[in-house]
């Protein structure tokens, strides 16, 4: 339910003139196109985990490279990232 | 619905009681309530190629094979429970956008979550529920579903120690651990410091994405949106749970 909350967002910010792009895990890929989201990155991520593991920096920046790199994009722009999810360097808390 | 309760003398779960449990129930484990998802047949699949996944792993230590079975179980049961495209009842037919009028490297960019993120001190308290829990987040999931959601301010400096999650519709655990998983604001802050963004608004914007849809599309989405544009946000990073 959260995608299809950020999905309204999106739509709600880009109305009023400000370019967005969301960061959707695989199982809600399929959000942005039915939404219609201006841009999306999708990631091989389980869901909780939408930029990358817990410690593992290189992932979360390199995904928040590529989705910063869409807003300088001509909308609307999907790019599906082929990376597989990895473990991190911090165990995930007992909650 | 399922009763997925079962007594001492009804010892006989079913599947479908089993699978139900994971769902806010006597297991209730958010990384897994998709299985209600799944028929009894496709249970037995997961189970098995999970299995077969730990195996591996107890010989070489690699989680590779389990975690690709936990995620592509989950989207084959996410995908399949949206059904028929054209009944999404979500589903737009148009797509507004924006065009950025200026490069990223010289625009104003904020980040905004549907992680449940705020900051200590700073509690949204839901239904005026001072200090509620993450398991009481997850008890209260319908009543969550049938409110408008609340905007918290964090701002982009804020220590992490500082930094709070409570969500009732997605494993936490992780964002816990490391709030950058879904709340970057040091990644975004060491960006804005390299020139790769412009500007980051001063605030950063996290609130519980699991909530009235009705509501956060006809008052709630707008209201923010105008309010982001006249604090000059010019781009916005959204990172959905």
């Amino acid at each position: 339910m959260c995608h299809v909350s950020v999905g309204h967002v999106q739509r709600a910010a880009e109305q009023v003139g400000i370019a967005t792009v969301g960061v959707y895990v695989g199982s809600f890929g399929h959000i942005p196109e039915l939404m219609g989201v201006a841009r999306a990155v999708i990631t091989r991520h389980p869901m909780g985990r939408p930029l990358g593991a817990p410690g593992d920096e290189e992932r979360q920046v390199e995904v928040l490279r590529r989705a910063l790199a869409l807003l300088d994009e001509p909308a609307p722009g999907r790019v599906e990232l082929p990376h597989r999810y990895r473990p991190g360097t911090r165990r995930a808390a007992d909650v | 619905m399922v009763d997925t309760e079962v007594s001492v003398e009804d010892a006989e779960e079913t599947i479908e009681q089993l699978r139900f449990s994971f769902w806010y129930g006597s297991r209730s484990n958010l990384n897994f309530k998709f299985l209600k998802d799944l028929t009894d047949d496709e249970f037995g699949s997961f189970l098995e190629e999970l299995l077969d996944g730990v195996a591996n792993a107890i010989d070489d230590g690699d989680p590779t094979d389990v975690i690709d079975v936990a995620y592509r179980w989950q989207v084959r049961a996410y995908t399949s429970h949206l059904g028929d495209p054209d009944n999404f009842p979500h589903r737009h037919r148009d797509t507004p956008v924006a065009a950025l009028g200026r490069p990223l490297s010289e625009a104003r960019l904020a980040l905004v979550t549907s992680s449940g993120h705020f900051v200590e001190g700073d509690d949204p308290e839901p239904f005026g529920e001072p200090d509620l829990t993450q398991a009481e987040a997850e008890d209260r999931i319908d009543e969550f579903l049938r409110s408008a959601p609340e905007l918290s301010v964090i701002p982009v400096d804020t220590p992490a120690e500082r930094i709070r999650v409570r969500h009732g519709g997605y494993p936490v655990q992780a964002v816990v651990a490391d709030h950058q998983v879904a709340l970057p604001l040091g990644h975004l802050r060491r960006l804005a410091d390299e020139g790769a963004i412009g500007e980051l608004a001063p605030n950063a914007y996290s609130f519980v994405g699991a909530s009235s849809q009705v509501r956060l599309r006809k008052e709630v989405a707008p209201r923010w949106a105008q309010q982001w544009r006249d604090e000059g946000i010019e781009a916005i990073l959204m990172v959905p749970v």
